[in-house]
C-alpha cells in the first residue's frame, strides 16, 4: 500500500466519522432549539388565550392559521397539570399523512365552565428545516472530503517527489558503475538528510568495491610472472630425456596444475576487466558467421569424442564487443563439450536467440549455484567453475539475457537473448 | 644469430636463455632498462625478447629507441598484461609480436624463429629440414621434391615442430599453439594425438624418416632419428 493511500484512508475514515458524529449532534441540538422555540410560541399562544378570556369572558374565535391547530373542549374540572407540553403524532386528513405536532394543553375558566384548550403546532416545517440543513451539511462535508482528498493526493505526491526520485536513482545504482550517484535536489530537510546518508553509504561501498576490483586485477597481474617462471621451468625440465616415469608423471601433474592455475587467473582477470568496463567498444557482429567459425574449431573435438551435433543457424546481426562475444561463444561451446557425456549430443539453434543444448548429468543444476564463482556442480577438479560466471558477467554488461533450462532425461540448455 | 632477452625476472630470463640457446641461437640477457639500452646501442640482434614492465623504465621506450636508431632488430614483447589495448599499442610502437605471460617456451621459440625468418629471408621464404622443404608463402610442403598434402592443422603442427626442433614440446603447448588459449578444455589433449598421428603417417608414406617421437606421454620431440 502506498504511503499516501494509507494516509488518505485514515484521513477519510476519521473525517467521515467526525463529520457524521458532528452531524448527529448538530441535528439533535437543532431539534432541541427548534422545539424550545415552538414551546415558547405555544406558551405565548396560551397567554394570549388566557388574557383574552380574562378580558372578554369568552373564548377567542379559532382562526385557521397554517400549521397551527386550536381546539376547545369543555371539562368538568381543571387539570392538575396546567402547562403540559408534549409531542404527538396526528393524522392529517387533508394531507393524508401523519405528522408530528407539539401541543400545549391547559384549562381555562370561562363563565364557570372549564374548557380544555389545546394548541398544536406542526413540527413538519422544523423537520424539513433540519433535513435541509443536514442535506446542506452533508453536501459540504462530501465536497470538503473530495477536495481534501485531491489536494492531499496532489500535495503529498509533490511532497514525496524527491523521495521517489531518490528511489529511482537507487534502483539504477550498481556497484559496478564508477560514475557518482546524483540525487535530485530538494529543499526538504528530511530528504536532504536521506540523500546525504545514502550518498555517503553508497560512495563508501563503491570505493570499497573499486579497491577490491583493483586488488583482484593487480593480484592476477602479479601472478602472471611467477606462473610464467613455473611454466618455463617445466618446459625446460622435460627437455631432459633421462627422466624416470615417476618424474615425468610428477611433471605432467605440475603442468596440469599450472595450466589450471593460469586459466583460473586468466578468467579472474577477465572478470575483473569486464567489471571494470574495459571492453566498451561496440561493433556490429555477424553472429552466424562467428558462430560457424567457432563450430568449425570445435568440430574435430566433437568428432573425437563421438558427440553428435545438430546445428541450425539463421542470420543474426548484433551489436556488442567482438572480444567478449567471442569469449561468450567459446565458453558456451566449451561448457557444452566439457560437461557432455560419451556419445552425447549438442544442439545449436540460432534465430533471434541462441540456444545451446547438450546432454549431460541426469539432473538439473541448481540455478542459484549456477553462476556462483567457484561453485562446482560435480567432481571435476580440472574445472575451475568460472566459465559460467564469465558468461553471466558478459551477458550482464552487454544487456543480454541468459537463461538455463533442464529437460529430462539429461538435456541442459543455455539460451542467450540479445 | 643473436637474441637479446630483456626481462627483469631472472629465473624466467634464465629459462628462456636455456631454451633458446643451442644450435639455433646465441642468447644474451639484460635485467634492467639501462643495461638493455646499452646493449641495443652496441650490438645488433636478430631478435629481442622484451618485457615491457621493467622496474627501472618502460620497455616501450627501448622499442622507441630502437626505431629511432633505425635498427632492424625484430622485437617480441612479453607482458603480464593481456589486454587488447596493450597489444595494439605495443605492435603500433613497432614490435613484431606480442606474447602474454605465462607462455610456453616452445611458443616463444616458434615466434622468435618466425620473426627472424621474416626479417632475414625476405623473398626466399623456405625452410629446409633434412628431406623436408616448406614454402612458407605458398604454405606448401615437399618431401624429397614431392608435394605433401597437409591439412591446415597438420601444416601448422609441422612448422611448430621444425621451429622447435630437437626440443621436447609438451602436449599443452601444442594444444595452445593449435587452438589458442581461449578454448578451455580442461587438460584433455586426446584430440592432438589424431593430428600428430596423421602427420606422421603422411610423412612416412612419402618416405621421410620418422622425425616425431613421443616422450613419456608428456609431449613430443621433432628431430632427426638417431
Amino acid at each position: 500500500m502506498k504511503l499516501f493511500t494509507k494516509y488518505n484512508r485514515i484521513n477519510v475514515v476519521s473525517t467521515v466519522i467526525i463529520f457524521l458524529l458532528g452531524c448527529g449532534a448538530f441535528s439533535i441540538l437543532l431539534r432541541y432549539v427548534i422545539i424550545s422555540q415552538v414551546d415558547e410560541d405555544l406558551k405565548i399562544e396560551k397567554n394570549e388565550v388566557v388574557t383574552y378570556v380574562h378580558q372578554f369572558n369568552h373564548l377567542p374565535t379559532v382562526i385557521e392559521v397554517r400549521d397551527q391547530y386550536t381546539t376547545y373542549k369543555p371539562v368538568e374540572k381543571p387539570t392538575s397539570q396546567n402547562n403540559k407540553i408534549f409531542t404527538n403524532k396526528v393524522y392529517d386528513k387533508a394531507e393524508h399523512e401523519t405528522e408530528l405536532r407539539r401541543t400545549i394543553e391547559f384549562t381555562v375558566d370561562v363563565n364557570n365552565i372549564w374548557y380544555l384548550v389545546s394548541v398544536s403546532k406542526s413540527l413538519e416545517g422544523a423537520d424539513e428545516l433540519i433535513q435541509t440543513i443536514i442535506a446542506i451539511t452533508l453536501t459540504i462535508i462530501s465536497l470538503i472530503l473530495i477536495v481534501t482528498f485531491f489536494i492531499n493526493r496532489f500535495v503529498l505526491r509533490r511532497l514525496w517527489k524527491p523521495f521517489y526520485s531518490t528511489l529511482q536513482t537507487m534502483q539504477q545504482f550498481s556497484l559496478n558503475k564508477t560514475e557518482k550517484i546524483n540525487f535530485s535536489n530538494t529543499d526538504i530537510d528530511e530528504f536532504i538528510y536521506l540523500n546525504t546518508t545514502l550518498n555517503n553509504a553508497l560512495s563508501k561501498a563503491q570505493q570499497d568495491y573499486q579497491t577490491l576490483k583493483e586488488f583482484t586485477e593487480n593480484a592476477s597481474h602479479e601472478l602472471q610472472t611467477p606462473l610464467a617462471v613455473i611454466q618455463s621451468k617445466l618446459d625446460i625440465l622435460i627437455q631432459n630425456e633421462k627422466l624416470s616415469e615417476n618424474e615425468s608423471n610428477a611433471i605432467q601433474s605440475a603442468y596440469n596444475a599450472v595450466q589450471g592455475l593460469s586459466k583460473l587467473n586468466h578468467s579472474l582477470l577477465l572478470l575483473a576487466k569486464i567489471e571494470n568496463k574495459q571492453f566498451s567498444e561496440q561493433t556490429s557482429i555477424n553472429l552466424k558467421e562467428l558462430l560457424q567459425t567457432k563450430i568449425n574449431q570445435f568440430n574435430e573435438l566433437w568428432k573425437n569424442r563421438d558427440i553428435v551435433t545438430a546445428i541450425n543457424l539463421s542470420d543474426k546481426e548484433i551489436t556488442g564487443n567482438a572480444y567478449l562475444i567471442e569469449i561468450l561463444l567459446n565458453n558456451l561451446l566449451s561448457n557444452a563439450t566439457k560437461h557432455n557425456i560419451k556419445n552425447g549430443t549438442i544442439n545449436i539453434l540460432l534465430n533471434n536467440t541462441l540456444q545451446i543444448t547438450n546432454t549431460g548429468i541426469n539432473y538439473a543444476i541448481d540455478e542459484k549455484q549456477l553462476y556462483k564463482r567457484f561453485s562446482k556442480q560435480h567432481n571435476s577438479s580440472e574445472n575451475h567453475g568460472l566459465g559460467l560466471s564469465v558468461i553471466q558477467q558478459i551477458c550482464q554488461v552487454s544487456g543480454y539475457n541468459c537463461t538455463y533450462n533442464f529437460q529430462l532425461p539429461n538435456l541442459h540448455t543455455f539460451s542467450i537473448a540479445w | 644469430m643473436k637474441v637479446l632477452i630483456i626481462e627483469d625476472e631472472k629465473e624466467l630470463s634464465k629459462s628462456i636463455c636455456q631454451y633458446l640457446s643451442g644450435e639455433q641461437f646465441i642468447t644474451e640477457t639484460a635485467y634492467d632498462f639501462d643495461s638493455a639500452l646499452e646493449k641495443i646501442s652496441l650490438y645488433d640482434y636478430a631478435c629481442i625478447v622484451l618485457d615491457i614492465t621493467l622496474p627501472s623504465g618502460n620497455g616501450l621506450n627501448i622499442l622507441k629507441e630502437l626505431k629511432r636508431n633505425n635498427k632492424a632488430d625484430g622485437v617480441i614483447i612479453i607482458s603480464a598484461k593481456n589486454s587488447l589495448d596493450d597489444k595494439i599499442y605495443g605492435l603500433k610502437a613497432g614490435a613484431d609480436d606480442y606474447l602474454t605471460k605465462p607462455f610456453h617456451l616452445p611458443e616463444l621459440g616458434a615466434r622468435v624463429a618466425a620473426i627472424i625468418r621474416r626479417k632475414s629471408f625476405e623473398g626466399n621464404n623456405t625452410i629446409v629440414f633434412d628431406d623436408l622443404q616448406i614454402h612458407l608463402d605458398a604454405k606448401q610442403t615437399f618431401v624429397n621434391g614431392k608435394e605433401l598434402d597437409l591439412t591446415k592443422k597438420e601444416y601448422e603442427l609441422l612448422l611448430y615442430f621444425i621451429s622447435n626442433k630437437n626440443k621436447v614440446i609438451s602436449k599443452s603447448a601444442i594444444a595452445e599453439h593449435l587452438w589458442g588459449d581461449n578454448m578451455d578444455l580442461a587438460n584433455n589433449y586426446d584430440f592432438i594425438y589424431t593430428h600428430i598421428k596423421n602427420l606422421r603417417k603422411k610423412l612416412l608414406q612419402f618416405g621421410s624418416p620418422d622425425y616425431i617421437r613421443s616422450v613419456y606421454g608428456m609431449g613430443y620431440k621433432f628431430s632427426l632419428p638417431r
